[in-house]
């Protein structure tokens, strides 16, 4: 499948795409039933699931004629990333305070 | 899911010297980050860190003070993104001072990781197995 391979924040930031996933959650969906609730084109749908399916929200299944949609764990786990970083970061920025603060005190009561 | 940091630290020190380390360029470059932060309110203002690659962070924090009262509380935006003007990073850092039995304890709060991708991180891990077991379906009743 050929699609501009965007980052997680990127896929995430399209309305559509967003409505997509938001669908998704309910249950596996068709091609064909996810394009009609959309006003745009179906290759215009199709190009976001491309997407979608790039950054690694989605999977699509070929069933008989159809081709399902169903949400897949790993395009989430770049959040979790960013939570998990801020949180370190903080942590040990925080001690760093706590370290610098202690050696300004000592400095005074010399 | 959360999608809020929140961290407590307690110092043996008063709000007021809590506070310089929070507010003073030169202080807050030798615990956090080198940055051309001013005491003002609607003062813009960036930390400047390493790249990094793993977020897909420039590492340059844009920031702007929200609200500022002296030794008490402290409240600024603070995105990032890959490259100058793309922000995917879109996050406020607020910081409060309590003055506690001689000492201070600083509360910080990070909100706003991206709350709708979140809501649907969330709603996804409800429907999950459900998902999972609609596939599996699906599959069987294809291949019989």
């Amino acid at each position: 499948m050929n699609a501009p391979r965007l980052d997680t924040f990127q896929v995430i930031a399209d309305p559509s795409r967003r409505q997509i996933l938001h669908m998704l959650t309910q249950d596996s969906m068709t091609i064909n039933s996810l394009a009609e609730n959309f006003d745009m084109s179906r290759p215009a749908v199709s190009k976001h699931i491309k997407i979608l399916y790039g950054a690694g929200f989605i999977s699509i299944e070929d069933i008989g004629r159809e081709r399902y949609c169903t949400l897949k764990e790993d395009g989430f786990k770049d959040l979790q990333e960013w939570l998990k970083f801020f949180d370190d970061f903080w942590k040990s920025k925080l001690k760093k305070l706590e370290t610098l603060l202690n050696k300004n005190q000592k400095n005074k009561t010399k | 899911m959360k999608n809020t940091i929140t961290q407590t630290i307690r110092y043996e020190h008063s709000p007021e010297e809590v506070w310089e380390y929070l507010t003073k360029p030169e202080l807050i470059s030798q615990w956090l980050m080198p940055n051309n932060f001013e005491p003002v309110k609607g003062h813009d203002f960036e930390f400047r860190t390493k790249p990094i690659p793993s977020l897909n962070l420039d590492g340059i924090m844009y920031c702007r003070v929200i609200e500022i009262v002296p030794n008490e509380k402290l409240i600024y935006s603070w995105k990032g993104g890959p490259e100058k003007g793309i922000t995917t990073l879109d996050t406020i850092v607020e910081w409060t001072l309590e003055a506690k039995d001689n000492g201070t304890e600083l509360h910080l709060v990070q909100t706003g990781f991206n709350e709708e991708n979140i809501s649907i991180f969330s709603a996804m891990q409800g429907g999950w197995n459900q998902n999972l077991n609609k596939i599996i379906t699906l599959l069987s009743t294809a291949t019989k």
